[in-house]
């Protein structure tokens, strides 16, 4: 059997055209409904017409293909917070409604996924400041709109269709702000001429803001924000909502409990290596979509069917082209530093101030990100330096004025547990003898 | 060539201790380590200060004087890494009888040991399980942050002339006719009469570069970490019956499991002197045992979700006794190792009885038992 | 797109709020202008949703006496208690 873990364009593609050759399929994916975080949608009760979304046929066709084969088995509401491997065979234990379970399989395929990077600034713990998925997410899965006044900021090409969506849905979008310059779309030219669908999809979005009067204000991003607007550029921006996103992070979590190999990808970003077939260095083991490098829906689907052992080489490469522009399109500013105060607080989840990371450098000794960690908690809270961890390391090496080592990069992505059990559960597990 | 009265190998608790204590005793003294402050077997400990796990005997005589001695550091450096003598209380659930056997013994050695009925037990632990009906109280049992102790005895090393020097692995100990007289590492060479060896688990490594041995291993053990809660547990909680049960017959696995919460809201679990091999990766079955232990001490912790859970490895000596004391073959080559799962508790107190010897004072207890003339003189 | 009746109720610190099945908390919360979902443990700082999809945990309230249940992707029930 074969189990494919996360529910988005990378894990069904996987699921469908793995079942479609015959094989046994369990796809787990934490969510109730499938999609992942791209093709968020609304519960069947409300009548979704689907305008929030630019190619949810696709997710459709999708959707169709897995919930009408037989050979695909579903756990949803449903993750894998420990996984082994042993004699050749996986054991995955998920976590399903609160109850731990066991799942045996010959090969796992890992889809799971990316969140928002974020970025640090005065003021970003504050209600009504998140990131551009949550907002995201509030709408297209639960048709809640975040605020009223909303200013949209960060990098990359995801700032475009959550402003566009907010304001079809009636937001007042105040500002549009993206970080780099539009010069530097030059930069992946190639990938445009290689990946002509790719126009089409950007003046889709180019359209509807028009149509929403909003423009995009470039080389500004969000300084801070205080209770009713936010600062950019020095200029005071009213607004009830402040969304800024600086990309994308997977969730390496799993790969690393499994002892699969990874690498730091271009801009910094830790990924698992895998090889033509999308296979890591274990055995067995495979990833596909933004775990292997963040690349957006269309690749992620070419690299789901190629893990599960459909063709689509020829694709991929100019997917990952067009990926690889990307990143030299939207880096993340390097001066972002240069806007924190002592007070600014770093970790969320502990609480941990530039401050008391500076003083752990200056006073304690500490000399990268983990001997930081150790000393003031910075990432040592319930979200386990998912938010955090790259930050941290990259404060600490710049008061050195050192480089963040690759090697703590990766070390940084490497978590003992996926995702939460209660102490109950795991305890139970020695009387349902697993 | 950096020349110090004497070189500290190891940025752990017991180096940073043993730093300390010399250079209060007028020594200039140089830190090395091959990684940062607390990156070894500190940087994974619970910050356990124990006297209610040992039998009578040298161990416990330390343990005693080191506890009072993290005290004194405390006052010495500063109210900085969380020292709190929140004490234990020991649990049995089947039969209590040797439990107050044991207490009386300790009692004997004074260690505070009270006996605990029912209604008192409770009220110390209102969220423990009705099961069990009686405990030993041990006040004397305290807990540090270990990490932050490590670095802030550092910083204080520094500010009074003492030196530190991470990233630094010693590559070769430098002997002239059997006497130290410095060491080599990747960042230069430091000369200095005096070299103590305080690496843990990695002693035996620094011996053989002396052309000494010392027959140090690890020996790894597992803590789960909860997600942070309200003070739901207010003491240091160790079952002894389950540890009896399922560790081994060795008596000094007696109290083994020990849950509590921390400062920061979450609860550990432990499992002090655990035998799980050697092996570096996850063991899920372990961290069932842990979480099946903890929530029959404590129901109430099978809502609390498990957050993470590390792993270190704990140096050991054969007999589990420390290594304190200069070695028997290399003069001038001091040893502060081995400590188990006791390395928090005891760095002060080794780091006074290696003071008391390099500067000539009446040690005060008989530091035989921790030579490490027992493993290097008279054995094949 | 039309939204259903909010036909099932919650508690959240003791007031009732109405929400749309399969909504999460969080969602429901929003609807009802109720932003703030928690204070922080040391600093006592009002906190919301952040990420929205259950990586960074800031959203965080005890459910039916659970702690530490993230409220963007948890469900509202019916007759559900949530608390700060």
């Amino acid at each position: 059997m074969i189990a494919v873990i996360g529910a988005g364009p990378a894990g069904l593609s996987a699921a469908a055209t793995a079942a479609e050759r015959g094989e046994k399929v369990l796809l787990i994916d934490s969510s109730p409904r499938l999609g992942g975080q791209y093709w968020r949608h609304l519960p069947s009760n409300w009548n979704d017409d689907r305008s929030l979304h630019y190619d949810f046929s696709k997710a459709q066709a999708l959707f169709d293909r897995v919930l009408t084969n037989p050979l695909i088995t579903r756990h949803s509401n449903a993750h894998v917070w420990q996984a082994e491997k042993n004699d050749g065979v996986f054991t995955l234990f998920v976590v399903r409604d609160g109850v731990e379970e066991k799942v045996i399989a010959d090969k796992v395929i890992l889809a799971t996924g990316a969140y928002d990077r974020s970025i640090p600034f005065p003021g970003w713990t504050l209600p009504g400041v998140m990131t551009p998925g949550a907002a995201q997410a509030m709408l297209k899965s639960h048709g809640v709109l975040v605020g009223k006044r909303v200013v949209v900021a960060g990098t990359g090409p995801f700032i475009l269709p959550v402003a566009a969506g907010l304001a079809d849905s009636g937001a007042e979008i105040v500002g549009l702000y993206e970080a780099n310059n539009p010069i530097r779309w030059l930069l992946n030219l190639h990938g445009f001429i290689l990946n002509p669908s790719k126009i089409a999809e950007a003046l889709y979005y180019m359209k509807k803001l028009r149509k929403h009067r909003i423009s995009i204000r470039f080389g500004k991003s969000v300084d801070s924000t205080s209770k009713g607007f936010a600062t950019v550029n020095g200029k005071r921006v009213d607004c009830d909502v402040v969304a800024v996103g600086w990309g994308f992070v997977p969730d390496l979590s799993l790969a690393g409990i499994l002892g699969a190999q990874l690498k730091v990808d271009g801009d910094g970003t830790v990924v698992v290596a895998v090889d033509s077939h999308q296979e890591t260095s274990v055995p067995g083991l495979f990833a596909a979509g933004e775990s292997t490098g963040i690349g957006g829906s269309t690749l992620s689907m070419i690299e789901g069917v190629i893990a599960a052992g459909g063709k689509g080489k020829f694709a991929r490469w100019r997917a990952q082209v067009f990926a690889r522009g990307l990143q030299r399109v939207y880096p993340v500013p390097t001066n972002w530093q240069a806007k924190l105060n002592d007070q600014t607080i770093i970790c969320r989840c502990e609480e941990v101030t530039l401050g008391d990371i500076c003083s752990s450098v200056d006073e304690l000794g500490a000399e990268n990100g983990r001997t930081a960690k150790l000393f003031t908690r910075a990432g040592m809270g319930l979200c386990q330096g998912r938010v955090c961890g790259r930050n941290v390391s990259e404060i600490v090496a710049a008061k050195r004025a050192e480089k963040v080592h690759d090697s703590e990069r990766m070390g940084g992505a490497q978590r003992p547990t996926a995702g939460p059990i209660s102490l109950g559960e795991l305890g139970d597990g020695l009387q349902k003898k697993f | 060539m950096q020349t110090a009265d004497a070189i500290v190998i190891g940025a752990g608790i017991v180096g940073a201790s043993c730093a300390l204590a010399l250079t209060n005793a007028g020594l200039k003294v140089l830190v090395l380590d091959r990684g940062p402050v607390a990156g070894g077997t500190t940087g994974a400990g619970e910050g356990n200060i124990l006297v209610s796990d040992k039998d009578p005997g040298p161990e416990l005589t330390l343990a005693l004087r080191s506890r009072d001695l993290w005290f004194e550091m405390q006052a010495d450096v500063g109210d900085s890494f969380e020292l709190e003598a929140k004490g234990g209380i020991v649990v049995a659930r089947l039969d209590d009888a040797p439990l107050k056997a044991f207490a009386s013994k300790q009692r004997s050695a004074e260690v505070d040991a009270i006996e605990v009925g029912d209604k008192e037990l409770h009220e110390l632990e209102p969220h423990l399980t009705r099961d069990i009906t009686s405990g030993i109280l041990y006040p004397q049992d305290s807990q540090c942050q270990p990490m932050l102790a490590a670095a802030h005895v550092l910083q204080t090393v520094r500010q009074r002339g003492g030196e530190v020097v991470t990233g630094a692995t010693v590559t070769s100990i430098k002997t002239v006719d059997g006497k130290v007289v410095g060491v080599e590492t990747s960042k230069g060479s430091y000369s200095s009469p005096i070299v103590v060896n305080a690496t843990g688990t990695w002693a035996g490594e620094i011996a053989q570069m002396a052309g000494s041995h010392l027959p140090i291993a690890p020996r790894k053990g597992f803590i789960l970490v909860t997600a942070p809660a309200p003070k739901l547990i207010h003491h240091k909680v160790y079952d002894s019956d389950y540890v009896a049960n399922v560790a081994s017959s060795d008596a000094d696995l007696q109290t083994s499991t020990v849950v509590e919460g921390t400062r920061a809201g979450t609860i550990l679990i432990g499992a002090s002197r655990e035998r799980i091999g050697f092996d570096g990766r996850m063991n899920v079955d372990i961290l069932r045992r842990l979480a099946a232990q903890a929530t029959s001490l404590f129901p109430i912790l099978r809502d609390i979700q498990l957050l993470r859970a590390y792993r270190g490895f704990r140096p050991y000596a054969p007999d589990h006794l420390p290594v304190i004391g200069e070695d028997a073959l290399v003069s001038g080559l001091w040893h502060s190792a081995g400590h188990e799962g006791a390395g928090i508790g005891l760095a002060p107190g080794s780091a006074h009885l290696i003071t008391q010897q390099i500067t000539g004072v009446t040690p005060f207890m008989d530091s035989t038992p921790f030579s490490p003339r027992r493993f290097q003189v008279g054995v094949a | 797109m039309t939204q259903p009746a909010a036909s099932i109720t919650f508690t959240f610190n003791d007031e009732k709020v109405s929400a749309v099945p399969g909504q999460t908390i969080a969602a429901a919360l929003f609807s009802a202008n109720q932003k703030v979902l928690r204070k922080t443990r040391m600093g006592g700082e009002d906190r919301s949703i952040f990420c929205g999809i259950g990586i960074c945990w800031d959203c965080v309230v005890t459910v039916n006496g659970i702690s530490n249940q993230r409220a963007c992707i948890i469900e509202v029930v019916d007759s559900m208690v949530v608390q700060s």
